[in-house]
């Protein structure tokens, strides 16, 4: 176990990340690179980005909370430490959405305001069954809501959303691009370490794939508040009249044309991928997937 | 921030800003850990003989411990802080002080012990030990004032002193290790003073909880600097000095 573990260790992280894939960047994006105009003069466009940027924060500070409280019910110091550069990781990641934020317009006095006006209900109640877990320093539950349910949850959230932003927003892309990179590393981390939880624990199975079901069905509420919204429909209007929405290749994602689809076909195949990503990783750590009830 | 700006010119939320990001972190790590192999530069080894190598490694075992209470402290208290910027400041020290652990254990493998955590169970001093359990319980009893106080002014004091001295008599790869490792903890011992010297200065009676703390604390503390003074070999009079430097510096916020 210790020496798959090496690869997470933090001479690793400061190899793997300042000397890699962060080298030259400020907050995450190229030093020059900045908001599109068009996003920032127009109310509904500049809106809707502050609203889905304020679910990546909340998402992050959830994250940041559960990893660094994960490393105090860690069974092994090799684990505490890989724990250590996720809570960096997760640290940075809160630190570059809350900066795009204020890229946005947001005034830092505003930011909490503006946080529980516009962070989802559903994505607040998703975090709190994992945070639960996390307080209980109940490792195995807290390690698969974390690194299994929630980062995978991000990875195809952050995936989608960097492919429709490439061309149109290469600054947010290049952000999205290096949060993706790390969290590839945490997703790792869970599979490889919790499978040999759960058979040590096989009492534990029943509680998981009941916090799995729970927190599954908060994340499709999420989407369905967001992609069902009117002020979905309100920005991919505003979008296409403005600049270069139709230019370039259309952005393809899990077989759909991001651009032309309907945001319920965008909703879907989200849904979809991640739901099945869930049940082919729990599968391989030993423990059932449970179809959510729908919202 | 741009170029040739001096951080310390800015005004005081942007300065607080600024020096709790990663970026800032990102910025101060990158100049001093950069081309290490186990924390320490290319250096060569200096023969060391049996009873040498026994001593440090009971030492380095001590350290191991307190870095263990700093990481786990530290991240406990990214859960307990009041805002955003101090927690992605805790999680920078979370960081720190998990690469501080990484190198110190490396250090006892290099020195021919092949399971340095066995040897941390084995050796490390009790007072070091007794510590990070009351600082652990003070995490997990919510106490974010007496828990910062113990891990970022007395924890961190205690790990400052210590290292300073050691690292003047160590051999070179072990001075190498430290010294990098003090550079590290001048930012979060910066960080301690300045939130309990806030909050001193705002709630005055704050400081009847943190003497508690401290006084119950304190025997830990320089019962860890005796079992250290007589390890890393410092005479009869260099001993006591390492407690004296340690209450000059928690004194400094008014905690007697």
């Amino acid at each position: 176990m210790t020496d798959f573990l090496k690869a997470y260790s933090i001479q690793y992280w400061l190899e793997s990340c300042p000397q890699g894939y962060l080298e030259d960047t400020v907050h995450g994006h190229g030093p020059d690179d900045h908001e599109p105009d068009a996003l920032l003069e127009d109310p509904t466009l500049r809106e809707q980005a502050i609203r889905t940027t304020v679910q990546l924060v909340a998402g992050e500070r959830c994250a940041l909370a559960a990893s660094s409280g994960l490393i105090n019910s860690a069974p092994d110091e090799a684990s505490k430490r890989f724990l250590a550069t996720q809570t960096l990781d997760e640290a940075r990641h809160v630190e570059v959405f809350t900066q795009r934020l204020y890229d946005l317009g947001v005034k830092p006095r505003e930011l909490e305001d503006v946080i529980a006006a516009y962070a989802n209900p559903h994505l607040i109640q998703f975090a709190e069954l994992l945070l639960e877990k996390v307080d209980a320093k109940d490792f195995v539950a807290g390690v698969v809501g974390q690194n299994v349910i929630l980062e995978g949850m991000a990875f195809s959230v952050f995936e989608m959303m960097e492919t429709v932003n490439r061309e149109a927003n290469p600054k947010f892309a290049r952000t999205l691009a290096g949060t993706i990179a790390d969290e590839r590393r945490h997703v790792g981390f869970g599979e490889n370490r919790i499978g040999s939880l759960v058979r040590e624990h096989p009492e534990k199975k029943n509680e998981i794939e009941t916090m799995q079901e729970e927190m599954s069905y908060h994340m499709l509420a999420t989407f369905a508040d967001q992609f069902r919204s009117p002020e979905m429909r309100a920005e991919r209007k505003a979008a296409q009249q403005v600049g270069n929405w139709n230019q370039g290749k259309a952005p393809e994602w899990q077989g759909v044309d991001l651009r032309a689809a309907d945001p319920k076909e965008i909703e879907q195949a989200l849904a979809d991928t991640i739901l099945v990503a869930f049940k082919e990783r729990l599968g391989r750590i030993g423990l059932d997937y449970r179809t959510p009830r729908q919202p | 921030m741009s170029e040739g700006q001096d951080i310390h010119a800015l005004p005081p939320p942007e300065f607080e800003r600024r020096v709790r990001s990663f970026e800032h972190w990102f910025d101060a790590v990158e100049g001093y850990l950069g081309g290490l192999h186990n924390g320490h530069a290319p250096i060569e080894e200096e023969p060391l003989d049996d009873a040498e190598r026994a001593r440090l490694v009971r030492v380095l075992a001590s350290y191991c411990v307190g870095e263990s209470a700093a990481l786990e402290g530290a991240s406990g208290l990214v859960r307990l802080a009041p805002n955003t910027p101090f927690r992605i400041f805790l999680a920078t020290q979370v960081a720190d002080e998990a690469r501080h652990l990484e190198v110190l254990l490396a250090r006892i493998s290099e020195l021919g012990f092949a399971h340095p955590e066995a040897e941390v169970e084995r050796c490390a001093a009790p007072g070091i030990v007794r510590f990070k359990q009351r600082l652990l319980e003070l995490i997990d009893a919510g106490e974010w004032e007496s828990a910062l106080f113990a891990q970022n002014v007395m924890l961190e004091s205690m790990e400052y002193v210590t290292f300073g001295a050691h690292a003047r008599t160590a051999d070179p790869v072990t001075r190498d290790v430290l010294e990098r490792v003090l550079r590290d903890e001048r930012r979060h011992l910066g960080f301690g003073e300045n939130e309990i010297g806030r909050l001193l200065a705002s709630r005055p009676a704050a400081a009847d909880r943190l003497r508690v703390v401290k006084r119950e604390l304190d025997a830990l503390v320089l019962d860890t600097f005796e079992d250290a003074a007589r390890e890393i070999g410092l005479s009869a009079s260099e001993g006591p000095e390492l407690g004296r430097a340690y209450l000059q510096a928690v004194a400094r916020l008014g905690i007697e």
